[in-house]
């Protein structure tokens, strides 16, 4: 099972300007979501989507200009958070262009709930086992 | 009793939950095994066991007067959907982003 999303784009344009779209709210709010996002580790901030909250969100780490990492929580409210997550933006010059990389990762619940997924052998064959024993006890009865 | 049906995410958001399906995930157990390791009523737990149901985390089966739960796939499979949600949803926004850079860089 997938766990994290990974994105990777080619700019023609420098770090810093690619930087300053990652990072600047008026700029963001032009490709990504209206936010009051500042780039100081410990900031909380939240994604605003047609005036209602979309994601609630923490800067985690800041290293201008390649380095950017915040947490992303949904839910109904702060206290009600149902998506745990994190994404981190890295920058990396190539020949003055820009590679972007994107991952989204660290779905708490979804990690905590994938754990049990090495069960699921072991559940196929118990069930085998269980659909067989309800053959046997129904021609039993 | 009314039936809640939950998103995926909300089902495994409640602890109790994810408990549950950390014992189911070791072996299929009935509803009153299950029940022997929480401090809670029987009703309470049937809710729960009936919230996975109805989200597909697993399916019951009933051997003689037991109810067996066993982990089931498809409410697994839907959290893997919103992690493609999440895989589209930044595909087409730094696809905008792209476009926002182009147009910015002819414009120069």
């Amino acid at each position: 099972m997938q766990r994290e999303v990974k994105h990777t784009w080619f700019f023609n344009q420098s770090l810093q300007e690619v930087w300053e779209y990652l990072t600047k709210p008026e700029l963001l709010e032009q490709w990504l979501m209206k936010s009051n996002f500042e780039p100081v580790a410990g900031r909380k901030f939240q994604f605003i989507n047609k005036d209602k909250i979309d994601a609630y969100c923490q800067v985690l780490e800041v290293i201008p200009p390649s380095l950017l990492s915040y947490s992303w929580r949904k839910g109904i409210s702060e206290n009600e958070i149902t998506v745990d997550s994190v994404v981190t933006w890295t920058l990396i010059d190539k020949n003055g262009g820009t590679e972007l990389k994107l991952v989204h990762n660290g779905f708490q619940l979804l990690d905590d709930a994938i754990k049990h997924e090495k069960g699921w052998d072991y559940c196929m064959n118990r069930m085998m086992e269980l659909i067989n024993t309800s053959t046997n006890a129904h021609t039993n009865a | 009793m009314h039936t809640q049906t939950l998103n995926a995410f909300q089902v495994i958001a409640d602890p109790s939950r994810r408990y549950m399906m950390q014992l189911l995930s070791k072996e299929s157990m009935t509803i009153n095994a299950l029940a022997e390791n929480f401090d809670m009523s029987r009703p309470a737990v049937s809710k729960h066991v009936k919230i996975m149901y109805n989200a597909g985390f697993i399916s019951i089966t009933d051997i003689g007067r037991e109810r067996h739960c066993t982990l089931k796939q498809d409410g697994f499979n839907e959290l893997q959907d919103f992690i493609n949600y999440f895989d589209k949803f930044w595909a087409g926004k730094l696809k905008k982003l792209e476009t926002l850079l182009n147009n910015k860089a002819k414009s120069k």
